[in-house]
């Protein structure tokens, strides 16, 4: 997925896209090119997904604002 | 008690005894001007001796207390938050003692209730102000997302409210990272603290922040209703969930917020809408069946190109087995074709041969009849009269066939080919 994409998606909007994709190719009407077409965005959003759901699930960190504040001014990442 | 020696360097008084300076205290305050004040009544509670309450204006407050016995004598009943009264009486001070705490307390002795809150009726005047400039608003059009990174949690650094966002994330399997702002949550130092905790969580650009608070009386709530406060969460481009006092009663702060929640556990399920364990359980769902369809779709293909590739030579075997097949059946089939022909020739030839038969007898009897009929036609009167000759008969219609029975019979009918006529005979005979 590109930055685009992921900057234009939320949870949301991309489960949404998944599962449409998914009842497309239930349907079985999309063609070769379309369903590797179909099965690479959908691949692409599962992927996304994934990293949003690891972000939430990494272990709960725990900051105050002022460490939180002092990070950030020293240039390290969020 | 032995006298301590005191602070090194300190040119102050002492040290004395505390219990002695409290009592000294006491005493000072005692001695102040006894003034009537007015104000609003706040957390009004009664004991068995004694009522207490907090008397309050929009600069500040003093805790009173009033002998049991003299504010019932008032029949007053108890006072509601926000109730506007005249009080009478003098600062007091309890020195308290080796097992009671020490308490400093305006001392009422006489209470006249002076008509509706006016900090109530401030709050609702700001309420309807804030709402006509539609500050309640935009919070709630901001967009929140399903499942925040970066959580922002302005609360008291001791209070409960702190473990209860804690199981409340807990509770949605969310264990992201949680930046904690602490701040004053109810003297007249909160407001500021609090709008500027938030300000500075919205600059580390946190997904969501929750403000939380426990329970407590409208009056220990009063910094959340802050103007400026209010302002500050109005503008905020980060989304504000609010939980603070039970929702017992309503603040500005949960007007303004994107949403309001009764408790700390519930601000924190909504800060996280969508539950995470259900998400990857579904996440994974959705991959299986991608898989599953990139699988087949794949298996699908290559087995129909398989069959693809192998088509001419097996559509040559098939074409021969059939061509194979056709000519045997053709060849059964001349054969049984041919059988049957002759079958059927033998079977004419046969009804041919009756039928010539047949056919010889019928004109021999053919010949026959006719013969019989010329004869017939031969010997048919008719016929003779139609040459001309005629028959005679008697008036019995016997025919006469000689002269003499014609003279016997005097009359006779001669009949012609046309018609009958009747004669006399002329010529008869005398004598018979």
């Amino acid at each position: 997925m590109t930055d685009q994409q992921a900057t234009t998606h939320t949870y949301e909007t991309a489960t949404a896209r998944i599962e449409e994709i998914i009842r497309r190719l239930d349907s079985g009407d999309a063609g070769l090119r379309e369903t590797l077409e179909l099965l690479r965005e959908g691949r692409g959003l599962v992927e996304w997904c994934a990293g949003e759901l690891e972000a939430v699930g990494q272990g709960l960190e725990e900051l105050r604002l002022d460490e939180l504040v002092a990070r950030l001014e020293s240039g390290a990442p969020r | 008690m032995t006298r301590p020696a005191g602070i090194p360097g300190s040119t102050l008084l002492g040290p004395f005894p505390v219990g002695a300076y409290a009592a000294k205290l006491r005493d000072e305050l005692r001695k102040r001007a006894r003034v009537q004040l007015f104000g609003e009544v706040w957390g009004f509670k009664a004991s068995k001796a004694r009522v207490y309450f907090e008397l309050r204006d929009g600069e500040g407050a003093l805790p009173c207390a009033m002998w049991r016995n003299e504010f019932d004598a008032l029949g007053a009943g108890a006072l509601a938050d926000g109730a506007r009264v005249v009080v009478a009486g003098g600062p007091d001070y309890y020195p308290g003692s080796r097992s009671s705490s020490p308490h400093f307390s305006f001392d009422v002795t006489a209470l006249r209730l002076a008509g509706e809150g006016d900090l109530l009726a401030q709050l609702d005047l700001l309420r309807k102000r804030l709402d006509a400039e539609g500050l309640f608003a935009p919070q709630k059009r901001l967009a929140r997302v399903p499942l925040p990174r970066t959580i922002g949690v302005v609360t008291g650094e001791s209070g409960k409210a702190r473990d209860d966002v804690l199981a409340g994330l807990r509770r949605r399997g969310w264990a992201g990272r949680l930046v904690w702002a602490f701040a004053p949550v109810q003297d007249r130092h909160a407001a500021p603290a609090i709008a500027r905790a938030l300000q500075d969580l919205s600059a580390c650009r946190v997904d969501v922040i929750v403000v939380a608070r426990g329970g407590g009386s409208l009056a220990d709530l009063f910094c959340f209703c802050d103007e400026t406060l209010c302002r500050t969460v109005a503008l905020l481009q980060v989304p504000v969930i609010a939980s603070v006092g039970h929702h017992t009663d309503r603040t500005l702060l949960d007007d303004v917020a994107a949403e309001s929640c009764s408790t700390p556990t519930h601000a924190a399920e909504a800060a996280v809408p969508r539950h995470c364990d259900d998400a990857r359980t579904q996440l994974a769902a959705f991959a299986r069946r991608l898989e599953g369809h990139g699988r087949r779709a794949v298996l699908d293909r290559a087995r129909l190109l398989a069959r693809m590739s192998r088509a001419p030579a097996q559509h040559v075997a098939r074409q021969r087995l059939a061509l194979h097949q056709s000519l045997r059946e053709l060849r059964a089939a001349g054969r049984r074709g041919l059988a049957e022909r002759s079958r059927r020739a033998e079977r004419h030839a046969l009804v041919l041969s009756r039928k010539g038969a047949a056919t010889a007898a019928e004109a021999a009897r053919g010949a026959t009849l006719e013969r019989l009929r010329i004869a017939l036609d031969a010997h048919d009167p008719a016929r003779t009269l139609d040459r001309g000759y005629a028959l005679v008969t008697d008036g019995a219609g016997e025919v006469v066939t000689s002269a003499r029975a014609a003279r016997h019979a005097a009359t006779v009918r001669l009949r012609f080919a046309d018609a009958a006529v009747d004669a006399t005979i002329s010529d008869r005979d005398p004598t018979p």
